[in-house]
């Protein structure tokens, strides 16, 4: 795997509110509720298939699922992408979490998604908690912190950062 | 505000106040109107991995601008049901064909004919304060589309980029002398690009290819009240001012889709632009990533605000595009032949698997 830029962004603490509650079909033609993750840390990732830094993101959003042992589940949302590009990417790059099609941009738009890939990290309750607009190092993050990050920090940090911009 | 973008904002308008004074670049690179070529443009398209019923959306020239180009009628063959349609907004038209599961396999072939010529305008002599854009029309191509805003950041990188700059003119060409400083052509972005100005503006990523490129072009443009529009098209012939870049490499097309942009200019009209086509020199005219003050960069650059070369067919104008029969989502310009089978949108940019073909051929002058 290519060394993920030196320079990734952190997660930033979110303060804008909830976001509306979505269904979306999966890559199967079944339809998949943001709801369905509730009691689990979710993060809701926003990409496309043309987009470079997302291609090399996706399989780093699975080992960061794997490695949290099925206390982090991710909702992958393919935005206005063909369906057979985005089925033919993920028989070359299986990931273990759904993948769901927003083809109209509707949920993009709905979450104020303005670049790709965003990545939101949801609460439990299903709030959003954090945000990064880029990619992120997933790999060097522990999903602990994840998972136990949601209040502000004793010294009132407002992000989470990731290992490479130590 | 990036502060990045706000000092190549500065530089851009720096260089641009020294461009009346440049050089008359050493390449030949000089279309002038006056010259009809014409051209006919197959496409071949079959779906190879039906699953169902099937339909698939060919885009036909429909641009006729007495001065530039001249779209014919289409003809095509099928064993689906073809019918010829029409976006409401932007009259791009298409060639719709609907397959039952049973025929297999599903083909079509489309035969268009067009003529067109260079295009070239001297801006530099008084305009014709006659020449005007009706109310309407001005209002319709300085709106924003789904992907090309003209609010935002859009409208506040337009608003630092034309600061100071009073005329037409001299904001269009401060804006496309921006795009050709601070962008560039990205060779790994899949086909002409997505054309997401806003979220290119955000991220600060200004490389892409003529879709993107192009597309923030006219959404600076719109957003600084001027009327602008993105061209849809492909190349199909070879650059007759020996730009390898600039030119198809054989008779097959299939991917030599290209967008340009036209700028209305108060007392000239529609005025032929090519921001991206000079950055596509700089990255890819041999020996390749020239130096921007190349002569052939210097020459392109010069070039393409005002003229282009007529080895390219316009489809159309027209962006979020509802594809009739479709329950899919719009898309944000129609450039590529489109398909769909088992209802799930097929890969444009997979000409191989799609899979379609695109050949061209220059007619002998009616």
């Amino acid at each position: 795997m290519s060394p993920l830029r030196a320079a990734a962004a952190d997660l930033q603490r979110w303060s804008a509110g909830a976001q509306p509650t979505f269904s979306l079909p999966n890559t199967t033609g079944a339809n998949v509720a943001l709801e369905a993750g509730r009691d689990h840390v979710v993060l809701v990732h926003f990409f496309a298939t043309w987009c470079e830094p997302c291609r090399e993101e996706l399989p780093a959003l699975n080992r960061l699922a794997a490695r949290a042992g099925g206390n982090v589940k991710v909702l992958a949302i393919a935005v206005a992408d063909a369906d057979q590009r985005v089925q033919r990417f993920f028989e070359a790059t299986p990931v273990d979490f759904p993948i769901l099609l927003d083809r109209d941009r509707a949920v993009a738009k709905a979450w104020n998604v303005a670049t790709l890939p965003t990545t939101f990290v949801l609460d439990a309750s299903l709030h959003p908690r954090f945000v990064v607009e880029t990619d992120f190092a997933w790999d060097t993050i522990d999903p602990g912190k994840l998972t136990g990050s949601f209040a502000v920090g004793a010294d009132g940090s407002t992000s989470i950062k990731n290992a490479s911009n130590r | 505000m990036h502060r990045r973008e706000f000092l190549k904002a500065g530089v851009a308008l720096a260089f641009a106040a020294e461009l009346p004074t440049l050089a008359r670049a050493d390449t030949n690179f000089d279309p002038t109107p006056g010259t009809w070529r014409n051209f006919q443009v197959a496409t071949r398209l079959e779906i190879a991995q039906p699953t169902g019923v099937s339909q698939a959306w060919i885009p036909l020239p429909s641009v006729n601008q007495k001065d530039w180009i001249k779209s014919s009628d289409s003809q095509w063959t099928t064993n689906g049901k073809a019918t010829l349609a029409r976006d409401p907004h932007y009259g791009a038209e298409m060639l719709h064909v609907a397959w039952t599961a049973s025929e297999q396999p599903p083909v079509v072939e489309v035969t268009s004919r067009i003529a067109t010529q260079d295009r070239a305008v001297d801006l530099t002599r008084p305009g014709k304060p006659a020449i005007d854009l009706a109310a309407a029309d001005r209002k319709f191509n300085t709106t924003g589309t789904e992907l090309i805003p003209v609010d935002g950041i859009v409208k506040q990188m337009s608003d630092k980029i034309t600061a100071g700059k009073t005329t037409e003119i001299e904001k269009v060409h401060t804006i496309y002398e921006w795009v050709v400083e601070n962008t560039f052509r990205d060779a790994k972005v899949r086909g002409c690009g997505i054309g997401d100005i806003a979220s290119m503006l955000k991220t600060g990523n200004l490389g892409g290819k003529c879709a993107d490129l192009n597309a923030l072009f006219v959404g600076l443009v719109r957003a600084a009240g001027i009327p602008a529009r993105d061209v849809y098209g492909i190349r199909v012939a070879p650059s007759k001012f020996g730009f390898k870049a600039l030119g198809t490499g054989s008779e097959v097309i299939t991917k030599a889709q290209h967008c340009r942009a036209e700028v209305f200019l108060t007392g000239y009209g529609w005025v032929a632009t090519d921001p991206a086509d000079v950055r596509k020199v700089v990255l890819e005219e041999p020996p390749t990533n020239l130096a921007i003050d190349d002569p052939k960069v210097a020459a392109a650059r010069k070039t393409l605000f005002g003229a282009w070369e007529g080895n390219w067919l316009a489809y159309n104008f027209a962006h979020d595009i509802a594809l009739p029969g479709s329950t899919g989502p719009k898309l944000a310009f129609l450039m590529y032949p489109q398909g769909e089978t088992g209802n799930a949108r097929l890969d444009c940019l997979d000409a191989d698997n799609f899979k379609y073909i695109i050949k061209s051929k220059e007619l002998a002058a009616a």
